[in-house]
């Protein structure tokens, strides 16, 4: 600011505070990190020694974790191929086209951002438990999919904004069909924007929790459910473990996207990351 | 905006097109355009139509119908009463705790982080986002070891002979507003950040060039400019809170359930499927109420803007 310095013990107050609110937020990821190596499992901070007995526990015979991740895994790659054809066709839709009713469109694609989930899980169990379809892998995507692909619409709409529609006329002006100039136009354009609405999508459904546990059943439960079922009864250090492996694979997967948005060229944009969620609600809120 | 009035005017919107058989052209062409439009928007309003919309029409249904397949309101008047009607101002009370505790804090963050040089505000807001992304049952359960009897704050106090210590932090609303906080905390941020970059830093110099003092210039030209920001941040968190479960089931006691915990302990324990889908509706309703209020204060505050402007 220009006439308004702040005073120095203003400065120095809001640092502080800063740093704690900071300290708030990371406090409780790096401790499970650091206590998921440590040998006496939990309470003392950092550990008095070392070990990876507890990730080695994961992978012993009986445990119940391979799986719960797979399945997870399994479920998140189903749920990433569904939001990326819902997502590509609706971005394509929403910012390619004339739509009639198309603020009517992009209000239920972002409506399921805000409809508390509780009520999008008990909708989704009543439809699928008559069905006998509970603890199936289909449902279980199905279901995510619902809240992964507003995340996936989101992230490609702005991806096929910022692709200069005057390259897919001139290629269509040369005789390209819409398949080619999909295929060797508007793809390649997009693929870093695919790349990480399919990460988005991935991590959506890996980390979703709720839509989960009611379309569980006893014997297939996903590795959020899993966890939540052990938590229920006592803190376990397998968990912290399990927990240590989901804090290492969203950080990939974030620097995965950042990788592939600095290599695709669309440094333009501001920020590491190309939608918050956060962001999406006030623009739902806009749109509706 | 207001600056937007100084700005230059766009350019104009291309060529007229006088000739008719252009016009035709392009009508066959928006036409096809339109086609092209409903085509690829069909897949997802399909989809969600069915698997989104559907299932709360069924739900909303659910909670309509009598044991004797009649029409009843039954199951809303259950839920408002006793001990249902008690989760129910539990989760307001919780919600708005939270909300604000985040707002405050957000607040504070966000105008830190805004005085900042763009390298420092961009690992700052690295350390905001990337929790945001982590599931919450992790950060959650990193709640946990940290608060717990034998956590490691409680340890740590206990080794300094903290009088009191250890302290009860979990398993009761203490708990579950620490970690609901968190979890809402990078919403508020992300939120307010973006209204208070977009501030004009000019208005509160040109304020203190005409003698206004700090909290003058805090009060009357800072905060109606981010007002609309925080009201919007609050009632965002707000709504989230509402239907939150994982954090409250977690490091909640008996006395912080809320709507989540006990629609998902009707379902699965009780199989009170009607009554479960009233609360569910209820639920939904205060999130439309809250929905609605965010656009009100929106119109209004534009109106209240264009007559400033004018």
């Amino acid at each position: 600011m220009i006439a308004l310095r702040s005073t120095l013990t203003g400065r120095i107050v809001l640092a502080v505070l800063s740093t704690l609110v900071l300290l708030f937020l990371a406090l409780p990821i790096v401790l499970i990190v650091v206590t998921s190596f440590g040998s006496d499992a939990f309470g003392s901070f950092p550990p008095d020694s070392w070990t990876l007995s507890w990730y080695e526990q994961l992978f012993a015979d009986g445990s119940k974790w391979p799986a719960a991740l797979s399945l997870s895994a399994l479920v998140a790659s189903l749920t990433t191929v569904f939001s990326l054809v819902l997502g590509m066709t609706a971005a394509t839709a929403l910012v390619r086209s004339k739509l009639p009713l198309r603020s009517a469109v992009y209000g239920l694609v972002l409506a399921p951002l805000v409809i508390p989930q509780v009520v999008i899980a008990l909708g989704l169990f009543l439809l699928f438990e008559p069905a006998a379809m509970l603890g199936s892998p289909i449902a279980l995507a199905l279901g995510h999919t619902v809240l992964a692909s507003p995340i996936a619409v989101m992230i490609l709409m702005a991806t096929l904004q910022g692709i200069d529609e005057r390259l897919e006329d001139a290629a269509a002006s040369m005789g390209a069909g819409r398949l080619t100039v999909a295929r060797r136009i508007t793809l390649p354009l997009a693929m870093p924007g695919m790349i990480a609405a399919a990460i988005f999508s991935f991590i959506t459904s890996f980390d979703e929790f709720f839509i989960s546990m009611f379309l569980s059943s006893v014997d297939t439960t996903t590795l959020p459910v899993q966890m939540f079922n052990v938590l229920q009864f006592d803190v376990d250090p397998s968990v912290t473990a399990v927990s240590a492996l989901l804090i290492a694979i969203a950080v990939v997967a974030l620097v995965l996207v950042a990788v592939v948005r600095r290599l695709g060229g669309s440094g333009k944009q501001e920020g590491l990351l190309p939608t918050e969620p956060a962001m999406g609600l006030s623009a739902g809120s806009e749109a509706s | 905006m207001a600056g937007t009035v100084l700005a230059p005017a766009p350019p104009a919107p291309g060529p007229g097109t006088p000739a008719a058989s252009q016009g035709r052209l392009r009508r066959v062409l928006s036409e096809r355009r339109t086609r092209f439009g409903l085509l690829n928007a069909a897949p997802v309003v399909v989809y969600l139509l069915v698997l989104f919309v559907y299932p709360i029409f069924s739900t909303l249904l659910l909670s309509l119908k009598g044991a004797d397949g009649g029409w009843t309101l039954h199951w809303y008047a259950n839920a408002l009463q006793g001990s249902n009607l008690k989760v129910l101002l539990t989760t307001l009370r919780i919600s708005a705790e939270t909300s604000l505790l985040s707002l405050v804090i957000g607040f504070m963050l966000a105008a830190a982080v805004s005085r900042l040089k763009p390298l420092w505000a961009g690992l700052v807001m690295i350390i905001v986002i990337v929790p945001h992304f982590i599931s919450a049952l992790v950060r959650t359960y990193g709640w946990i070891i940290l608060l717990g009897e034998h956590g490691v704050i409680n340890n740590a106090l206990t080794d300094l002979d903290v009088p009191g210590a250890p302290f009860q932090m979990l398993y009761n609303e203490l708990g579950v507003v620490i970690g609901t906080t968190s979890v809402m905390l990078p919403y508020t941020v992300l939120l307010l950040y973006a209204v208070m970059k977009g501030i004009d830093r000019r208005l509160p110099a040109a304020a203190a060039s005409m003698g206004a003092g700090r909290l003058t210039i805090f009060r009357r030209v800072y905060l109606p400019m981010v007002a609309p920001g925080l009201v919007n941040a609050g009632i965002l968190s707000f709504i989230l809170c509402l239907g939150y479960y994982l954090t409250p089931a977690l490091m909640g006691g008996p006395k912080q359930t809320m709507v989540a915990s006990l629609i998902s302990e009707q379902v699965m324990k009780q199989s009170q499927w009607n009554g479960a889908a009233a609360l569910g509706i209820i639920l939904l309703f205060l999130t439309f109420a809250g929905l609605l209020l965010l656009r009100l204060i929106k119109v209004v505050g534009e109106a209240a803007k264009n007559r400033g402007t004018s």
